[in-house]
């Protein structure tokens, strides 16, 4: 019976699960097992299945014999399990007939059978036979309905496991042709798990939708970051599938994995880390952060790995008993910012810290929360992923540690070395070099030295030494060699903490070399491949960061600390309560000086730095005193003690001094005041001596910088404090400080400029010094008066200020310039630098700080600035006092100014040494007027009702050609002025800058900025022919322009109103008007200097236009108009597209030139559709113009259209809409006037050739400019006369005459009359950037100036009566 | 379908040593392992989950359509569930299992990828 059931319970198991009908069968079919129930169930079940659980309990309680087997029976097979009697009572007598009564009843007769126990083997044989027999007729049955029924009912049952996908040989399983592609997509490194997981998600929430996701799979590896694969048909697909995902990138492309890759994509194995019993692991993360442990054990699934390493056992841990008496809390707490050193596990201590009850005893083992410890080691299991199998590299140090054991007392020669030898090995071979002196120390050649010849990857061919091989060429494989290195050898640490140490080699112990260090004089242990030979003692810098050796830090707030030993980058520090540290230098807060610390021994005699001392209890060891911490820990050095460098801590208290101090103490001496633990009690003890200084005050500190570098960048702000090489800055905003490398730093100067931090600068001459430029202007001196004095012969003013890199403090300059004044420094203050200034009336020490200003070259003598001064300012204010030019005329006007300036004196407030009324004073005193006169405020000035200040004021510096801020229109800086368009003038620039080119050009102000050397204006041009354009004008080259009839608009740059503006309303006296702001009337004073006229924007649209226009409307040759038409471009070569007349329905404009690029199909031949981008493009090759011309046309075309420059179209005619200010205008030349013709596209034959046959030069083929303006003239007096809508602003009039300059009667002729541009036409001059704006100006004018339409008035008339 | 570890659940899934199939341990216990159930009886127990399973697998495999997928069948899983499988598991199914396997005559593939033909 038992067997039975053991079968049926196979049976039942298997048949239940499966699947699909095929596997079904198979089961059914290949396991000769009797499988009867289910079919026989089959009924039952699908009439009660309900009553099952009605059954169960019933069936629960009778488990006397069937119990065993339904243990192993499913829940929901109990019934059928438990009842094999009735199934086969039920069989036997109902066949097939079986409904809930039977069943039930065979319910009851089961009960009943289990009470008789008068079954026998017969029995059960009879049972079997049925069984059997039941089988081969259920194998006639519909076994895949019975399947089919089965797998509805328990479909979620799990499948039978097969394998059969296990014997097909991994070869066979290669990617095919017919197989889905890899793409390979870039996702955000640490982001690929996510996106494979998501892409699951997705296609299992897409699955049912109308799009599917057709990937197949998708994978990503931990060795290729950055990326994962995806498995699809197409790469469509793979897009299709990315959609959406946040983090992958398959815009930056979907690579398709070349088939023969795919397979090593899954084949890829990770460097196999291998964790064996007794290896070297370091632990990840935690409290033991980073610490060395042996591997002890490893289970069998291999993720946990049993580890032994030594503890870090808070023993002050954090007393957390609260009041209410309840336990303290575990060491968890504990773990604050410290964590714990390390030490070996103590019973004693640890339970005199946490108490007995903490800490239990099994065997050998303690426990103490939660973890075990032996001999000392804390025993405790980690994750294989928590831990660090690679580059452990373990010390010597740290394995010493370890196996010292707890007691530390074990010989430290049983280090087994074999431990990280293996390690070791492995690097040796990297740093094995040709020449190195090797040994073999194992294998067949085991003991032979020689020197490398050379490596082969893992085989090096030694050249034997010695013995009996000696010079023959061995091969051994590199790790059975190490270097080799014998007593006496000096060599050379590479690489560890004692890298870069040399010394002198004492023994050699298998690979552990020992030598002692040419620095510390100890010995120091390494590994041979760590060592090389070296000749040179190392140097070994003592110094890393701004920390030295023995250097007194602080480490926190509580903790100082003595740097005993630096190594590459950190240091070791011991603190005063004699812990070791190691700390980095960003560690440590500040370095503390210790010079001035005193501090009492225990003799009451006072204690210094330096001075030797013995102690008088413990050790008695002797030693210098480095340095005294809060006068009660002495740090002590001496060479013979061996730990921590010689440097060891100790009390002060317990010193003697080895040289006994003179000043013994007196009888009578107090010694508590001496001791300041007695005398001042705690409070005051800590602070005597070794004070919180740290050390130098770090220059910087307080300095203003701007941040250049790094995430902050372009921010400023203070310096607060430094710290070796970095820096903490408080920024100006945000109010933060942030701790910032020194190298990012710049110093920011007053005036704006940037320079490196660590140039040497003194905040007192450095604006000037950089921002003056060098001294450009010759001496004036040394023109006007012939070189008298030697000092400045050589034409440049001596200015140290020039050479501007601030080498030389400027304050004792004057003993270093050649000058002949530098005799009186001792008398002159500071600002003796003046003396520098070939001005001889700065002596006697009574030149005021003004003087300085001296030093600027004095402009006068010179000829250019000083013609320029006279023109300009001369005649634009008024002041008698100077006489006019009277500069040139020498010491004679200089006399007139002279009695004037007592009189300003008092509101200079000392701003020249005119006291000295010598003739010469002249010039030296010239200097301070005029340079006071750019300082935005001159005190006083604004007195308004002081004219004859004014007139000393002197509102244009610049004219005077000075090459020196100080004489420059500086209040242009103001941001009140700035933007107010004032009119500013160039002058002084004759001979200078641009050549003087511009020397005259007025203009408006629309931005100032200040550069290093330089402050640049931008000067609008107003002239018209320059209008719209700009240019960058040196502020020094610019004087105001100031305003002088009633109605201007200006600024004043002073007083109440200063910036404001205002409209001149009414001239009070010669100099002084009264003004007031356009809205109200209450009006002002102000002198006319202090009016800076200031431009009054109102038509300049138009204007600009209207001037544009006249330019493309104009361009007629003869003229040279520029550089040749460029290749490419239609008239190539004199080459013009065909040309034809515009046809009816074409559209065209009053400009003949517009209207000859549309005859010649350069632009639209239709005129229609034109974009103003593509006008911009074709009239500049056509017509040769200067860019600025050909922007501005379209653009203001566009503008005038109110269309989109850049976007519309439009047509040649709309351009003539004469009610806008097109370019059309009353009275041209070419066309009727408007009231009498409105289709202004229409030319006017008649005009032309009257305009052609007035041509007289060069016997009537060419048109002059005289020709223009009368022709000019005629025209519109003639249109005034008939034309009673005659309008032509001064614009219109300018582009009018335009139109018209000169050229070749039989050119104008095919332009004007056939808007043809003839053959073979090509400009002829060179320039290389087209007619420009000033040149098409110069020819303008003139046409304009000789236009006298009086003359023609009465002619006009004439005719016009006779029409 | 097994089931898929939901967003941030990441850290402490587990590989099936036999199939490979990833999930969240919860899963494991709730469900076994959809795959191999049947022979590595892992349902409802934690300590058969230990050793049945490991977290030391490398690289994920999304199964979307295992029939048709050749990755699924370099990996032998095509005929196993849809799901998530890693591409690597280190480590051996426990000797029991080992056992039955052979008894069944099924060869037995670690997922280490050491046995490779």
């Amino acid at each position: 019976m038992l067997a039975l059931q053991e079968d049926y319970s196979v049976n039942e198991q298997e048949s239940v699960q499966p699947e699909d009908d095929e596997q079904m069968e198979e089961v059914t079919q290949r396991e000769q097992q009797p499988k009867p129930r289910g079919s026989i169930y089959d009924p039952i079940d699908e009439e009660d299945e309900e009553d099952e659980e009605d059954e169960e309990d019933e069936e629960d309680e009778d488990e006397a014999e069937p119990g065993h087997r339904r243990k192993r029976a499913k829940r929901r097979h109990k019934r059928h399990v438990v009842n094999p009697f009735i199934d086969v009572e039920a069989e036997v007598d109902t066949e097939e007939e079986e409904d809930e009564e039977e069943d039930e009843a065979g319910g009851d007769e089961f009960i009943a059978d289990t009470g008789a126990d008068d079954y026998d083997i017969n029995r059960r044989a009879a049972v079997n036979a049925r069984l059997d027999r039941r089988e081969r007729e259920l194998n006639d049955h519909d076994l895949a309905q019975i399947a089919q029924n089965l797998h509805e009912r328990y479909g979620r049952a799990t499948v039978r496991y097969t394998g059969d996908m296990n014997e097909v040989p991994q070869r066979l399983l290669m990617p095919s042709v017919h197989d889905a592609s890899l793409w390979q997509i870039r996702v955000k490194p640490g982001r690929e798990k996510d996106i494979v997981f998501s892409l699951m998600r997705k296609a299992i929430d897409l699955e049912y939708t109308a799009q599917p996701l057709q990937i197949l799979s998708a994978f990503q590896r931990d060795s290729l970051p950055g990326m994962i694969y995806v498995e699809a048909r197409s790469a469509q697909q793979v897009n299709q599938a990315c959609k959406g995902l946040v983090g992958i990138y398959p815009s930056r492309g979907i690579l398709l994995v070349p088939i023969e890759e795919m397979a090593s994509l899954l084949q890829i194995k990770k460097q196999d880390l291998t964790v064996t019993p007794g290896s070297w692991v370091r632990i990840k993360r935690g409290k033991y952060q980073g610490d060395l442990a042996q591997v002890m054990d490893i289970t069998e699934n291999g993720e946990d790995v049993g580890l032994k390493f030594i503890p870090r056992i808070d023993l002050n841990p954090r007393d957390d008993a609260s009041v209410d008496g309840r336990k303290r809390k575990k060491a968890a707490t504990g773990i604050s910012n410290l964590r714990p050193p390390q030490r070996f596990f103590n019973y004693e201590e640890v339970v005199k810290v946490y108490g007995r009850k903490q800490v239990s005893k099994r065997n050998q083992v303690y426990v103490f929360q939660n973890d075990t410890y032996k001999d000392g080691f804390i025993e405790k299991d980690f994750k294989l992923t928590a831990l660090q199998l690679e580059n452990v590299n373990p010390t010597l140090d740290e394995i010493t540690r370890f196996t010292r054991g707890q007691d530390g007392a074990e010989a430290e020669t049983s280090i087994d070395l074999s431990i990280i030898a293996e390690a070791s090995r492995k690097a040796a071979i990297a740093v094995l070099q040709p020449g190195d002196h090797v040994e073999v120390f194992e294998g067949e050649q085991s003991g032979v030295h020689g020197v490398v010849d050379s490596i082969n990857q893992d085989v090096v061919t030694i050249t034997a030494v010695g013995v009996d091989i000696d010079g023959q060429k061995v091969d051994v494989p590199a790790r059975s060699v190490r270097k080799r290195f014998k007593p006496g050898d000096h060599v050379k640490v590479m690489t560890g903490q004692n890298a870069d140490e040399t010394g002198l080699v004492v023994s050699v112990s298998d690979n552990v070399v020992t030598f002692v260090s040419d620095m510390t004089m100890q010995e120091v242990s390494v590994f041979s491949k760590d060592l090389r030979e070296a000749a040179e003692v190392g140097t070994g810098t003592n110094i890393v960061g701004n920390y030295e050796l023995h250097d007194l830090v602080q480490l926190d707030l509580q903790t100082v600390g003595v740097i005993f030993k630096t190594e590459r980058d950190s240091f070791r520090v011991l603190d005063q309560n004699g812990q070791v540290r190691l700390v980095q230098p960003h560690q440590i807060s500040m370095r503390r000086d210790s010079l001035r610390a005193i501090a009492t021994d225990s003799e009451g005699h006072e204690l210094r730095v330096n001075d030797n001392v013995r102690e008088i209890e413990g050790e008695n060891r002797k030693g210098r005193v480095l340095h005294i911490h809060q006068s009660f820990f002495a740090f002590l050095h001496n060479r013979d003690v061996p730990e921590n460098g010689g440097v060891f801590v100790t009390r002060c208290r317990s010193l003697a001094s080895l040289a006994p101090k003179g000043n013994v103490l007196k009888p009578g001496t107090d010694l508590t005041k001496m001791n300041p633990h007695v005398a001042g009690g705690a409070t005051t003890g800590g602070m005597v001596g070794s004070a919180m200084t740290r050390g130098p005050r770090d220059r910087d500190i307080g300095a203003t910088v701007a941040i250049i570098q790094g995430p902050q960048k372009g921010y400023i702000g203070i310096i607060r404090d430094t710290n070796g090489p970095s820096a903490r800055v408080e920024l100006h905003t945000g109010n933060k400080i942030v701790t910032i490398d020194k190298k990012k730093l710049y110093r920011k100067l007053p005036n704006g400029t940037l320079m490196p931090l660590d140039k040497p600068y003194n905040p007192n001459w450095g604006t000037q010094a950089q921002s003056r430029p060098p001294a450009r202007t010759p001496n004036p001196y040394t023109q006007a008066s012939g070189g008298r004095t030697p000092g400045w012969g050589g034409g440049r003013t001596p200015n140290p200020y020039a050479t501007g890199d601030g080498k030389t403090p400027a304050w004792n300059a004057g003993s270093r310039t050649p000058n002949p004044y530098a005799s009186d420094g001792g008398k002159t203050p500071a600002w003796n630098a003046a003396s520098r200034t070939p001005n001889p009336y700065a002596d006697g020490g009574k030149t005021p700080a003004w003087n300085a200003s001296s030093r600027t070259p004095n402009p006068y003598g010179s000829n250019d600035s000083g013609s320029a001064w006279s023109a300009n300012d001369g005649s634009r204010t008024p002041r008698p006092g100077w006489g006019g030019g009277g500069w040139d005329t020498g010491n004679a006007g200089w006399g007139n100014a002279s009695p004037a300036r007592p009189a300003e004196a008092e509101s200079w407030t000392a701003p020249t040494p005119a006291a000295a009324p010598t003739p010469g004073f002249l010039p030296a005193q010239t200097p301070g007027v005029w340079n006071s006169a750019p300082t935005p405020m001159p005190t006083g000035i604004g007195g308004l009702e002081r004219p004859s200040v004014g007139a000393h004021s002197a509102p244009t510096p610049a004219a005077l050609g000075a090459d020196d801020d100080d004489t420059s229109p500086m209040w242009l800086l103001d941001p009140a002025i700035q933007n107010k368009n004032v009119i500013m003038e160039i002058a002084g620039t004759l001979g200078g800058w641009r050549g003087g080119e511009l020397d005259g050009v007025q203009g408006y102000v629309t931005t100032v900025f200040q550069s290093a050397n330089d402050t640049l204006v931008t000067l609008n041009y107003l002239d018209p022919g320059r209008v719209g354009t700009n240019v960058q004008v040196p502020i020094r080259y610019l004087s105001p322009v100031n305003a002088k009839e009633v109605g201007d608009h200006a600024v004043p740059l002073d007083g109440t109103l200063k910036g404001i503006e205002v409209i001149l309303r009414n001239q009070v006296s010669d100099s002084v008007w009264e003004v007031s702001k356009p809205s109200d009337f209450t009006s002002d004073r102000y002198l006319e200097e202090k009016l800076v006229k200031i431009h009054f924007f109102l038509y300049s649209g138009i204007f600009v236009w209207d001037v544009a226009l006249s330019v493309g409307n104009l361009v007629r040759f003869k003229r040279p108009v520029g550089r040749v038409t460029p290749e490419g471009h239609p008239g190539y070569g004199g080459y013009w597209p065909e040309y034809r007349a515009a046809k009816e329905g074409d559209s065209r404009c009053s400009c003949p030139a517009l209207n000859a690029m549309a005859n010649h199909g350069i632009i639209a031949r239709s005129g229609r559709g034109i974009k103003f981008t593509e006008l911009t493009e074709t009239i500049r090759p056509t017509y040769n113009f200067s860019p600025s011309f050909c922007s501005f046309v379209p653009h203001f075309a566009a503008f005038m259209l109110n269309k989109s420059y850049s976007k519309d179209t439009f047509d040649l005619e709309e351009l003539d809409l004469h009610s806008r200010n097109g370019i059309e205008h009353d009275a041209s030349l070419t066309r009727l006037d408007s009231a009498f013709q409105p289709k202004q596209g229409e030319k006017y034959v008649p005009y032309i050739e009257e305009l052609l046959s007035s041509a007289t030069g060069n016997d009537g083929s060419l048109m002059t400019i005289k020709d223009m303006s009368r022709i000019l003239s005629k025209r519109r007096a003639e249109s005034k006369a008939n034309n009673p809508q005659y309008s032509l602003s001064f614009f219109h009039k300018m582009f009018g005459s335009a139109k018209i300059f000169g050229g070749r009667v039989n050119d104008l002729r095919s332009v004007l009359l056939d808007e043809r541009l003839p053959d073979q036409w090509e400009s002829r001059v060179r320039e290389p950037y087209g007619l420009t704006l000033l040149a098409f100006n110069r020819t303008v004018l003139p046409v304009e100036w000789g236009i006298d339409e009086s003359k023609w008035a009465g002619v006009t008339q004439r005719e016009g009566g006779q029409a | 379908m097994a089931s898929i570890p939901s967003q941030g659940k990441y850290k402490h899934l587990r590989a099936c040593l036999l199939c490979s199939i990833v999930q969240q341990p919860t899963d494991f216990k709730k469900n076994g392992c959809p795959n191999c159930e049947e022979i590595m009886q892992m349902k409802g127990s934690t300590d058969r989950i230990s050793v049945c399973t490991t977290t030391y697998f490398d690289g994920i495999i999304a199964v979307i359509d295992p029939e048709s997928s050749w990755v699924a069948r370099w990996q032998r899983t095509s005929k196993y569930v849809r799901g998530m499988y890693a591409v690597r598991v280190k480590g051996r199914v426990p000797e029991d299992v080992e056992v039955e396997l052979e008894n069944r005559g099924i060869k037995y593939r670690p997922r280490d990828q050491t046995d490779q033909d």
